[in-house]
């Protein structure tokens, strides 16, 4: 296969990004000053200081906002630049334009802020304590949990706590904006949603959308942390040309950026769960403290996902599942690749394993046995068609040869003093389609152009899942041309206007269906032609690979003749498509509905290694089963499952997002402040962490509700089997002490580990250091920087 | 103060003033506009801005390495090679094949595009490079060694599975290249891997008569403290100017005693102090202290009493370190305990100097240096230290003809006052450690042992790291017990009570159990992002028993001793 042209441009360094574009003479570079504490009054800003620094110093804050000052989609309650108050630690309060970007980062620090801090709510506990969310809870409900337990022989309750993760995109977030013929507005912006920032841009400036033009070219990574809070950067670099009258770059540091931006929200959540004595779950209740941080953002439809996933791949008659959106001061958490379904499956599988411990019965048993079958219905009211859980569990016993496996492993531990293995299997099931129900919908526009090349635009956003590369193939198809004739534009809300993000894995499906709309209609027109040229009817005639098939034989009119010859009858070329996902429908009220066009199914194995001495762990290899339908292209898909796994694995074990006085850490006289700030306290999957060894099948395809010439989407399904790695560490961990209560608090660090391993002994054997810790003197806190 | 320095960047000459400290990567965008070197963190905890360098080594050969762009002083750059992603692209544009976007396409690239590994493309140049790098200079060719060589770049988007396979690619294309020198980088030129432009720089180095075998040249000399000069059998000056290592040395700009009211900076290979001053202010003076040869050297010389000791110059890289045939003689098993070191990236730039000065609490070439009994030398240079291009005469210089002034040595720990603190006094700095090599006999063995633990295995700060060394008789007696520790109190630590402890006590569960005990009761950790107090204290107490289950496997010690 010739490789996509985005790609040769990647490799050979030529791609260019927000910060390797060039920009107009006279442009001015950005960077913002961030508030220093968690909430506080702003008294006074004072930028003489960092307006003496240099003539092209500009210092611009909330009261040069032209129009509203609201970037806010869902809820009008994000500020772009705040008037009165902070609300978390890391804010942008002001905004610095100088000649140069080290300029503007000076001028940034010698602005200073009097203000006064205020009292701050910072875990989600305490916030739902203090009665503070930013909308009224949701509940979703089936059959008679409080009932079923009364029948239940286990019955179960615990809480379970998952940390955020920052997306770590490697492009940082930025624009370029500049003002053009005195009204209009050009933004360049890294965002998965160009319209949104559009939006925001049009309030701020009070101009109409049809003044502001917001282009996306090629992300540097995204995953849902450019969905909505792109908008912020794109307007801020509005407002700053619109203001200095010079064109303006903004592009954020990487502190900046993982001081400012939201991430996944972390969750704790307390759940009941009951089984009957042959294994069977009756009853699954959850209450799902999300902190949002300090402003809705996507915050309602991520929760809805963790409460459409409540059960896993599990069929369970029973359910109430209840979410709560806690606001704190913390930065808005959003969008991040899974989009609240992680959180939601890690709370079930936690469940189940304390199952396992209290019953006796294997983990993974109880996971075969519970599983979701077809026609299933969900505790949302869906019913599930083309159910694949079981088909992925089966063979992933098959390819794993699980029995022997387990063998081995307890053979290795029976064996093995320092190190013990573990391993676990995991199943998903994910629901594909935006949970807001009006954002399934997408636009296109086509051209044919005289020599017969074409030109495709769609609302989707290229960062490296290849989606214009499926697109292209789409588009292709649809019109009967091979796929090197069709070039896939970069995405600007001049041709396609009203787009959704790219985002929620439907980037591709929604996209191109789009496209493939636009398409139809052409290629109709064309056919119609080709069928008055050669004087046959129209049904005789096929287009495909480029050739005008008569009679399924090709004829001598070839599809540059036949495009001309459109043209010269004065027949146009080009189609605007629009596509909307039908079948859709879902009420707030009752909380029943069918909110996914299909759902996405498949099996994950996991295998560990722990040194209990020390408390590390190796993830030794994963095998996953993947339901990918008709796939578009096997390597683009397997690269999503793959970078998806290392994501959800990273999650799971790794990463380790400390906010002080959140989640267990201590506030100390910092609460609110991100601890782990930059990429040397902040880890993420790295060659090494990632397993050697993933093995990845795809379920052969088979009759269902599906996406595009029948595939499936793959951005966010396969993230959940990163979640296997955790169990799979526990799982090893199990076998030093099986009767030790089940961990379910993520990520499980190392420390975790030790920790673990460390009660389960006698107390006697390893003395605890508890009590009152050494004073630490004088100490700085961050003792440890290297 | 700006200094006129001239390199060659990919295939153009190029002669600038700079202030010689301002950051390699924003000159390599800004200036030369080669923005395919991207800036993805600015702490060298990424990779996406790595570059190759070029330059003539000790061994008389030019030597390509990676390199983080954004921890690298452009003063580095003087009379090197640079190549970017650019200039890589360039070998292959050439080519009668390419046209269009297929233009410029290497071999690694290929391998890239048909693994389908890179997808949003803003870490793919710091990968190719990474690679491109390995196959330059790597002596075995194999996956893990590939993997070693970009475990310092981060992917968000394809879990690494493609790299992977692109790297396995590579390894079968590329099995049979001569070894690493010039015969190398010619296939490799021919091969379209690397530009002409690196041919042309080779010519303009090489000195076929006059090559010196590194090290092993320079053990034949001892016997006096008399200190080789890393190249001194080059005619030009490029032969010193070599790696770079980590931090500046103490403080970051201490003057010399020559000039003190400047503000002077003295960079090792700035890889800690570049994250701690992304954005950097112009100095009055800026000497990079790995250019400078009293600072840059590995050697055996023999104390007063004609005992060997190996002598480490400040600004020896953490990738010499590890590789240096003395240091692996005077202490077996050494290279295990490389890649508990940052990445190989890091490894290039950081030096050993630059690590200890930096003060970390959990530094851990300090803590490995602390456990090996090293000694650190302190001294006052002369102006004539600072001065790059002057001592061209002699069979190499001593620290004493570099440094009129008076110089102290003592044991490493004491260096260490308080957090970020050290023992100097104006003026001084830090110039170089010594080593006494382990010993063996029929009557005793002596081992060494690293401990580190940190959230992720690679390019990770510890939690808690620690040092062993060990002789024991063949009655199982301990005749002597060094233990270090990091991240459990704000110096890095010799474990004094410990290792006194252990000193004449016969090997048993008991005496290995209550050594950690006793370590751990010596330390004073503070909880922090990377670990908790009460975590770093168990974390101590199970690495120092780890000590004795790697240093001992054979004793039935190990099975009384695991948990």
């Amino acid at each position: 296969m010739k490789s996509p042209v985005e790609s040769i441009l990647n490799v050979t360094g030529k791609t260019r990004y927000i910060d390797d574009l060039p920009v107009p003479t006279g442009t001015l570079e950005a960077a913002v000053k961030l508030s220093a504490s968690a909430r506080g009054r702003i008294l006074d800003i004072d930028a003489t200081r960092a307006l003496a620094l240099d003539p092209s110093v500009r210092v611009i804050s909330a009261r040069d906002i032209p129009g509203t000052n609201q970037t806010g989609f869902t809820v009008p309650d994000e500020k772009l630049l705040p008037e009165e108050e902070w609300e978390y630690q890391g804010q942008p309060v002001v905004l610095c334009l100088a000649r140069t970007r080290a300029l503007a980062r000076r001028a940034a620090v010698l602005v200073t802020i009097q203000g006064e801090d205020l009292p701050a709510i910072i875990d989600e506990r305490e916030a739902a304590a203090a009665n503070a969310f930013v909308l009224p809870s949701r509940t979703m409900k089936m059959g008679d949990p409080e009932e079923a337990f009364k029948d239940c022989a286990y019955v179960l309750s615990g809480t379970v706590r998952s940390g955020g993760q920052e997306h770590v995109y490697l492009e940082t977030q930025g624009a370029i904006a500049e003002v053009r013929d005195g009204e209009k507005v050009f933004v360049i912006s890294g965002t998965q949603g160009p319209t949104g920032v559009q939006k925001a841009v049009a309030a701020v400036l009070n101009l109409p959308m049809n003044k502001v033009e917001v282009e996306a070219r090629r992300l540097g990574g995204a995953f849902g942390g450019k969905e909505d809070q792109a908008a912020t950067w794109g307007a801020l670099a509005a407002l700053g040309a619109w203001v200095s009258g010079h064109p303006v770059r903004l592009y954020l540091n990487r502190r900046d950026d993982i001081r400012a931006t939201g991430k996944r929200h972390p969750y704790s959540s307390d759940y009941r769960i009951g089984m009957d004595q042959d294994g069977q779950i009756l009853a699954f209740e959850a209450d799902y403290y999300q902190n949002s941080g300090c402003t809705c953002d996507l915050s309602p439809a991520i929760l809805s996902r963790t409460l459409f996933h409540a059960t896993g791949a599990y069929s369970i008659p029973n359910v109430r599942v209840t979410g709560y959106m806690c606001r704190t001061n913390l930065p808005s958490f959003t969008a991040f690749r899974g989009f609240g379904a992680p959180q939601g499956f890690f709370v079930i599988e936690c469940a189940i394993q304390a199952l396992s411990a209290r019953s006796g019965k294997d983990v993974t048993a109880l996971r075969y046995h519970n599983l979701y079958k077809e026609r299933d219905i969900t505790h949302y009211g869906m019913p599930l068609e083309g159910c694949r859980t079981a088909d992925a569990f089966d063979r992933l016993i098959e390819r794993t040869d699980w029995v022997s496996l387990r063998d081995r492993i307890d053979d290795f531990n029976a064996e093995s003093r320092l190190y013990r293995k573990g391993a676990a299997i995991l199943p998903v099931c994910f629901g594909i389609s935006f949970t807001k129900l009006l954002m399934n919908q997408a636009g296109s526009l086509v051209h044919v152009y005289q020599d017969g090349s074409v030109l495709v635009s769609t609302g989707a956003i290229e960062m490296g899942q290849q989606v214009n590369r499926k697109i292209a193939l789409a588009a292709a198809g649809a019109l009967g041309v091979r796929v090197e004739r069709v070039s896939v534009e970069r995405t600007t809300t001049l041709t396609v206007a009203n787009t959704v993000p790219t985002a929620a894995s439907t980037g591709a499906d929604l996209n191109a269906m789009a496209a493939v709309v636009a398409c139809e209609s052409i290629h109709k027109r064309l056919k119609a032609k080709a069928a008055s040229l050669r004087g046959v009817e129209e049904s005789r005639i096929r287009i495909e690979n480029d050739l005008i098939l008569v009679d399924g034989e090709a004829c001598d009119l070839s599809w540059e003749k036949l495009v001309i010859a459109t043209f010269e009858s004065r027949i146009d070329l080009s189609a605007h498509g629009y596509y909307a996902t039908p079948g859709l429908f879902y009420d707030m009220k009752t909380e029943r509905g069918s909110p996914f066009a299909y759902h996405v199914y498949g099996a994950a194995c996991v295998e560990a290694t722990v040194d209990i001495l020390r408390g590390s762990y190796t993830i030794d290899k994963a095998t996953i089963i993947h339901d990918m339908g008709n796939s578009f292209d096997e390597k683009v898909d397997i690269g999503q499952i793959e970078g998806a796994f290392a994501q959800g694995l990273g999650w799971a074990l790794l990463e380790d997002l400390q906010f002080a006085g959140a989640g267990g850490v201590p506030a100390l006289s910092m609460p609110g402040k991100l601890l782990s700030d930059t990429l040397s306290t902040y880890k993420l999957p790295d060659i090494h962490f990632t397993p050697g060894k993933i093995e990845i099948e795809f379920l052969p395809p088979r009759e269902g509700p599906s996406a595009l010439r029948g595939s499936k989407a793959v951005g966010e399904p396969p993230l959940i089997y990163g979640i296997a790695g955790y169990f799979a560490v526990l799982d090893a961990l199990l076998s030093v002490s099986p009767h030790a209560p089940i961990l379910a608090d993520l990520p499980l660090t190392p420390e975790k580990v030790l920790t673990f391993l460390f009660d389960a002994r006698s107390p006697k054997a390893e003395p605890g250091f508890s009590g009152s810790l050494p004073s630490g003197g004088n100490q700085p806190r961050q003792q440890c920087q290297n | 103060m700006k200094k006129n320095i001239s390199f060659v960047a990919n295939d153009r000459p190029v002669n600038v003033e700079v202030w010689p400290g301002s950051p390699a990567l924003d000159f390599i965008r800004g200036q030369l506009g080669l923005t395919g070197t991207k800036e993805g963190c600015r702490e060298g905890d990424c990779g996406a801005c790595a570059v190759l360098l070029g330059s003539m080594e000790r061994d008389g050969l030019v030597h390509y390495r990676t390199a983080p762009s954004c921890l690298l002083a452009m003063g580095e750059l003087d009379h090197h090679h640079l190549l970017t992603i650019e200039g890589l692209s360039s070998a292959a544009a050439t080519s009668a094949a390419a046209a269009g976007a297929d233009k410029g396409i290497t071999p690694v690239m290929s391998a890239f595009l048909e693994e389908n590994a890179s997808q949003c493309g803003f870490c793919s140049p710091g990968f190719i490079i990474s690679l491109t790098g390995w196959l330059m200079e790597s002596a075995i060719l194999d996956v893990a060694g590939a993997v070693v060589a970009v475990e310092g770049n981060l992917c968000r988007c394809t879990g690494y599975g493609a790299i992977r396979r692109a790297a396995e690619a590579l390894v079968s294309k590329f099995a049979s290249l001569p070894p690493p020198g010039p015969e190398r980088l010619r296939v490799l030129v021919g091969a379209r891997v690397i530009p002409q432009s690196v041919l042309d720089f080779l010519a303009t180095r090489e000195i076929p008569a006059a090559r010196t075998d590194g090290e092993d040249t320079r053990e034949a000399q001892g016997g006096s403290a008399q200190v080789a000069r890393p190249g001194n059998a080059s005619p030009s000056r490029e032969i010193s100017a070599t790696q770079g290592g980590t931090l500046p040395s103490p403080g970051g700009s201490i003057a010399p005693e020559t000039d003190r009211r400047k503000s002077i900076l003295l960079l090792g290979g700035g890889t800690d102090w570049y994250v701690r001053n992304p954005e950097p202010e112009e100095t009055d003076d800026c000497f990079l202290l790995d250019l400078l040869p009293p600072f840059h050297r590995i050697a055996r010389v023999a104390d007063r009493e004609g005992h060997p000791r190996i002598e480490i110059g400040e600004a020896t890289t953490i990738r010499e370190f590890f590789a240096s045939p003395l240091l692996r003689t005077a202490v077996p098993g050494l290279e295990n305990f490389e890649q508990d070191f940052a990445s190989s990236l890091i490894r290039n730039r950081a030096t050993v100097g630059g690590n200890v000065c930096n003060a970390s609490p959990v530094a851990d070439m300090t803590a490995i240096l602390i456990g090996l009994g090293a000694t650190v030398t302190v001294g006052t240079p002369g102006a004539a230290a600072y001065d790059a291009s002057a001592p061209e005469t002699g069979n190499g210089v001593s620290i004493a003809d570099a440094s009129p002034l008076s110089t102290r040595t003592f044991p490493l720990e004491k260096l260490f006052k308080g957090y970020k603190s050290l023992d100097l006094n104006e003026g001084e700095i830090v110039e170089a450690f010594g080593i006494v090599p382990l010993t063996n006999s029929d009557r005793h063995v002596e081992r060494f042992n690293f401990e580190k633990i940190a959230k992720r295995r690679s390019l990770d700060i510890a939690a808690v790291n620690t040092a062993c060394r060990i002789a024991v008789d063949s009655e199982g007696t301990i005749l002597r017990a060094r233990l270090s520790a990091g991240g459990v109190g704000p110096t890095p630590l010799y474990l004094e009570k410990a290792s006194t402890f252990l000193e004449g006590k016969k090997l048993s569960k008991e005496v290995v159990e209550d050594a950690a005990d006793i370590a751990v009761s010596e330390t004073c950790p503070i909880s922090d992002v990377r670990g908790s107090a009460e975590y770093r204290k168990r974390l101590l107490r199970r690495l120092i028993i780890a000590h004795f289950i790697r240093l001992f496997p054979d004793e039935s010690l190990v099975q009384e001793l695991l948990p």
